[in-house]
């Protein structure tokens, strides 16, 4: 199939004059199947990696593993104490590596203090445990304003912080990645450890949000 | 960089946070380019570079959905970084 005459007729050097009509998509798709099969064939990538890798970003993987460490720590005490001692460890036990020289650090919220992270220089975010950062995090917006006026900016995501709670602003850099655990929500007493993990969403472990209750599910 | 650390600084077509594909074979071409970015060593800037290079190629029209436009020149930089790079898998 990769053999079609459609494959590489043009060269990447034809001009462009900036008025270049949009490709029909069947033209596109026939282009990103052949390019699929000549690195297939090369051995270069291996169908099985690109699925996936697609299962990963279509299901959007991400949160999923961020929301398992947060369940874990929320039923078991030393797992928890492991996991603010020694992020990167803790995520590691459940099999989640950090990019080499990344360290994790884990950040709890309490009924004292509202723990929010931020990269105000780019986008540096813990991509293992939360998958591809959502397009406000990567905001110039975002990342001004939740160092200048945290409080108004939680209130815009929904999250009303009490007065009397201190809320605490992480900026994530090229070598530390912070992710919050957040507090167990009331009512969950009964839940087991994988009905936990699905109240857990991805903004909670940012801090722009809250996990969500069991009777809101 | 792996790939995935490297599509994580890219600001892919999303709707409400989430990612958006008006095809299936947009997410193929998003995996593809994940592996094969990370088989090739291509760096963050050199992807940027390229992706920016073929979306101005494509150039811009206004009745496109976003997303179609978007892989399209995904496709296209990814063409041309394996044009320029070869098949070999990457050395180091």
């Amino acid at each position: 199939m990769h053999d079609h005459d459609h494959d590489h007729d043009h060269d990447h050097h034809h001009d462009h004059d900036g008025h270049h009509h949009p490709r029909p998509a069947s033209d596109v798709e026939l282009r990103a199947r052949a390019l699929e099969a000549l690195l297939v064939e090369k051995g270069l990538v291996s169908s099985d990696a690109i699925d996936a890798v697609i299962d990963r970003y279509v299901n959007d993987v991400g949160p999923q593993n961020g929301a398992r460490v947060v369940a874990r720590a929320w039923t078991d005490p030393a797992y928890r104490d492991r996991l603010l001692t020694d992020g990167t460890a803790a995520i590691g036990e459940l099999g989640y590596a950090g990019e080499e020289g990344h360290t994790m650090v884990v950040v709890e919220n309490t009924p004292d203090v509202h723990n929010v992270i931020v990269c105000t220089l780019c986008s540096c975010y813990p991509w293992p445990v939360l998958g591809l950062p959502p397009t406000w995090y990567k905001s110039a917006p975002y990342r001004a304003r939740v160092v200048a006026e945290p409080r108004a900016v939680l209130e815009e995501f929904g999250v009303e912080v009490p007065a009397t709670t201190e809320i605490r602003v992480w900026d994530s850099t090229a070598e530390v990645r912070y992710l919050v655990l957040p507090m167990r929500p009331e009512g969950t007493e009964a839940l087991a450890e994988e009905e936990l993990a699905e109240l857990v969403s991805r903004d909670s472990m940012i801090g722009t949000g809250l996990p969500q209750t069991p009777a809101a599910r | 960089m792996s790939g995935d650390a490297l599509v994580a600084t890219l600001d892919l077509p999303r709707a409400n946070g989430e990612l958006v594909f008006d095809e299936p074979w947009q997410a193929r071409a998003l995996g593809m380019g994940v592996v094969t970015i990370e088989a090739l060593g291509i760096g963050a800037v050199e992807w940027r570079d390229a992706l920016a290079d073929a979306i101005e190629r494509h150039g811009y029209d206004p009745g496109e959905d976003p997303a179609s436009a978007y892989y399209a020149a995904w496709v296209d930089a990814l063409e041309c970084l394996v044009t320029a790079h070869g098949t070999d898998q990457h050395e180091h």
